[in-house]
């Protein structure tokens, strides 16, 4: 087994430092010019970080969530989180706000993220801890209601506005900066880190409360810790670079049936597989209209979709 | 077209304008009737206007044939350009039965274009229109700005994309390396501030080195008589790169 | 010392009504004990209180001589096991995949490997198959192997046997004796059918949350103690050979 993540890791590496050079226009690596390493260093180098860091975290939390929700049709957005981040973003976006200068729209994600993430888990509470179905259904109410404020915003907002807040929340990669890329990194990096920490209590709670607690486990505790993991994940994602889809939906699902379900290495796979995923998605998006940009979630969408619907035709998808 | 109107000395006329008309002052107080997108018809009848003034860029044609169906009087603006403009005006007042007005008004945008296009002194200048910078947005083809910089003699460096405000690639910018960068303004934005982040990440293209990054009004965002001083103001900026000049308060230019 | 006990436990799930009225038990080592009541008289809830899932409103429950609720969550997982009712089908792991959860309560390996935990089992060949591929009764015997990668001592289940054909039954009871034998383990099993309870050391009967009595199958399958236990009125038949049997 850890022979496989070993090799998928290296591909994932080759693939990320591939689509460094080849898009939207292919820079050899050999014999740079002085505006090639500038463009490479200072526009692409960042945004392929972003992008990765992105993937990886929409890709894990991915594959926690559906772990503690007992359900394959769980993905980070379902939680409502990225509404509410998305919420505050647009509202920031449309008024033009730069109190934090370049740090302004993803500070607000953030914040939007974390209130949401809160007002979610203290729905989802009851009798000393989370419950799966309690989160679900307060992520999925939540969500609604942050989409139709955000419609809201965006029909009362000018044409201009409401064009650029499109764009962000439909995943921006174009705003990648080194500035961003510590704070998401350290987010990114932490909450993955306590999610695969706790992959085996992850294992046993796909098992069952019971079962879970029979092996040594605190169900209640353990989905705390894993929902603040998937929450920060989340948040840090969407603050980056806006909403992007289907991978935290999907990505578990490839990841499953590349390796099975043992959470100990399918949260890295599919970890690495969102990074590659988004990459690729952010290249196409680039490229394919060139000079002119695509945001990389509707590349995402466009891909993502059918795929989602021709696995939802195989049989055992909705059962696990 | 509330401008145009406004312009050709009509405005006391106007019946009813969009949310969208803030200039000149005085359609501020006139009765709304809803977007650009979304007018209330119900808003419009209710006014009972001799005449109804639209655009094919930015109403629906769905609200002209409601408007039609109610018998009441259209007319759909059909300029697109700058150089259409003029021709365009001269259209509206015809319809309106008020020839002489607009008349006027057109001839005077037609020297004044006349009058800018002798000056040709940027010839062959690159120039990039940022209409937003974060996601970075341009003026592409077929738009005022567009043609504003074609009229120059310049070169607008994005009019290769296939619609009016793309969203465009840095890295492409990187490549093409304007000469001057103009940031439009957008109502009641700090454009400066919004634009820091990027201008700082191209820190080392020539324009922003070489302070050639200038914040201008949006006159240009609108095909009206406001596309004259809009033009002068890239002019000014285009030619005067040529000295250098000196940057007052409010970003005025100043000729040392 | 006995493995487990009950010290005048009460428990309720409402404020108000108790549901457990002041139960006493006790267990010793290598007992095959069945639970035996109606559905709803209380089972379930012994098994969770004994298991840790839900904690006595009074009376004490005691692990090997010391009150379960001072042991750690992994200390206590070593210890006991504990099978629910009703196990979801849907779970996506291989059998091996299972059985191997068994070491999470332990940092280092212990000396039973997976494939000996399988074979003892009996399912070998199915290691590589998924859950939600086998039979109801080679789920539950995957259950049995984790159980004894755990290293359990007390293995508490929940009417396992419930819905599954007589030959799993058999099967499963079968192993579980065996297992007892040669593996040192301690049986609590919850069940309602009367004609499997005549294969228990020890039987506890209970109703509404009480116990009716503990004894040998003898002692307990007498048309005194059923009837009351189970509010029927049937007779029946103990034969010398040792069957017990229900006279309709």
């Amino acid at each position: 087994m850890k022979l496989k993540l070993i090799c998928i890791a290296i591909v994932a590496l080759m693939i990320f430092i591939v689509t460094l050079f080849i898009g939207p226009r292919l820079i050899s690596p050999f014999g740079m010019t002085g505006i090639e390493k500038q463009i490479l260093f200072s526009i692409r180098l960042p945004r392929v970080i972003i992008s990765v860091l992105m993937g990886m975290a929409l890709g894990a939390s991915g594959a926690v969530l559906q772990g503690i929700l007992r359900n394959p049709l769980a993905d980070p957005y379902i939680l409502g989180i990225s509404s509410g981040a998305a919420l505050v973003a647009a509202a920031g976006i449309i008024t033009g706000v730069s109190f934090f200068g370049v740090f302004t729209i993803p500070v607000l994600a953030f914040t939007g993220a974390l209130i949401t993430g809160i007002f979610v888990g203290a729905m989802g509470w009851k009798r000393g801890g989370f419950w799966p179905d309690r989160l679900l259904l307060a992520g999925v109410g939540l969500g609604f209601l942050f989409s139709a404020l955000l419609m809201l915003i965006m029909s009362l907002s000018s044409n201009e506005g409401l064009k650029r807040a499109t764009l962000w929340i439909f995943g921006d990669l174009s705003i990648a900066d080194w500035s961003l890329i510590p704070y998401g990194f350290i987010f990114i990096v932490v909450g993955l880190g306590i999610s695969m920490f706790r992959s085996k209590a992850l294992n046993s709670l796909i098992l069952g409360d019971d079962l879970s607690h029979s092996l040594g486990f605190s169900p209640k505790k353990e989905r705390f810790i894993l929902f603040i993991s998937v929450g920060l994940m989340t948040a840090a994602s969407v603050s980056l670079g806006g909403m992007i889809g289907f991978i935290g939906l999907l990505v578990p699902h490839i990841g499953r049936f590349m390796i099975g379900s043992d959470s100990r290495i399918l949260i890295p796979v599919s970890a690495l597989g969102g990074g590659v995923l988004l990459c690729i998605a952010d290249l196409i998006g680039k490229s394919v209209l060139s000079p002119m940009e695509l945001p990389a979630g509707i590349i995402t969408a466009i891909l993502g979709a059918p795929y989602f619907l021709y696995i939802l035709r195989k049989k055992d998808v909705l059962s696990f | 077209m509330t401008e145009i109107v406004f312009a050709a000395g009509l405005g006391d006329n106007i019946v009813g304008v969009t949310s969208y008309c803030d200039y000149p002052e005085e359609a501020l107080s006139k009765p709304k009737i809803g977007g650009m997108s979304n007018p209330s018809l119900e808003a419009v009848v209710l006014l009972k206007p001799d005449i109804v003034i639209m655009t094919t860029n930015g109403n629906s044609k769905e609200f002209e044939m409601r408007l039609r169906a109610m018998k009441i009087k259209t007319y759909v603006f059909e300029s697109r350009t700058i150089v259409q403009l003029p021709d365009g005006i001269r259209l509206l007042g015809e319809a309106i039965d008020e020839q002489e007005r607009f008349d006027l008004l057109a001839s005077d945008i037609e020297n004044r274009l006349n009058e800018l296009r002798a000056r040709k002194q940027a010839t062959s200048k690159k120039v990039l229109f940022m209409i937003w910078p974060e996601p970075l947005m341009v003026a592409g083809p077929g738009t005022a700005i567009d043609d504003a910089i074609d009229l120059l003699g310049a070169i607008n460096i994005a009019e290769d994309t296939n619609i009016q405000y793309p969203k465009y690639s840095i890295e492409e910018i990187v490549r093409r390396s304007p000469d001057i960068i103009f940031i439009g303004k957008a109502t009641g934005m700090d454009m400066q501030g919004t634009s820091s982040g990027l201008l700082s990440r191209l820190s080392y293209l020539p324009a922003v080195k070489n302070n050639k990054v200038y914040f201008v009004s949006d006159n240009l965002y609108r095909l009206g008589p406001r596309v004259i001083p809009g033009i002068e103001e890239l002019a000014e900026y285009l030619e005067g790169s040529e000295d250098s000049m000196v940057r007052g308060e409010n970003n005025s230019l100043l000729k040392k | 010392m006995n493995i487990l006990d009950f010290d005048k436990v009460s428990f309720s799930y409402e404020k108000d009504r108790s549901f457990i009225r002041d139960l006493s038990l006790s267990m010793k080592n290598r007992e095959f004990i069945g639970l035996l009541g109606a559905n709803g008289s209380g089972k379930s809830t012994i098994l969770k209180l004994a298991s840790g899932i839900l904690k006595s409103a009074q009376g004490k429950i005691n692990l090997w001589g010391k009150e379960i609720d001072s042991y750690g969550h992994r200390d206590r997982a070593k210890l006991l096991s504990y099978l629910p009712q009703l196990l979801d089908v849907s779970i996506p792991f291989t059998v091996k995949e299972f059985v191997s959860m068994g070491q999470y309560p332990y940092d280092a390996k212990p000396e039973l490997t997976v494939e000996d935990a399988i074979e003892m089992v009996g399912l070998t060949d199915y290691t590589k198959s998924f859950i939600t591929n086998l039979s109801g009764g080679e789920r539950r015997r995957v259950y049995i192997a984790m159980t004894l990668l755990q290293g359990a001592g007390l293995v508490l289940l929940d009417e396992p046997l419930a819905n599954l054909d007589i030959k799993y039954q058999i099967e499963l009871l079968r192993l579980l004796k065996e297992l007892r034998e040669k593996r040192d383990i301690t049986v609590l099993m919850a069940l309602h059918d009367i004609n499997i309870a005549s294969q228990f050391d020890r039987l506890l009967l209970i109703k509404e949350g009480r116990m009716l009595g503990s004894g040998t199958p003898h002692e307990i399958l007498t048309k005194k103690m059923l009837n009351n236990a189970f509010d029927i009125d049937i007779e029946m038949q103990h034969e010398e050979t040792g069957g017990i049997y229900i006279r309709y």
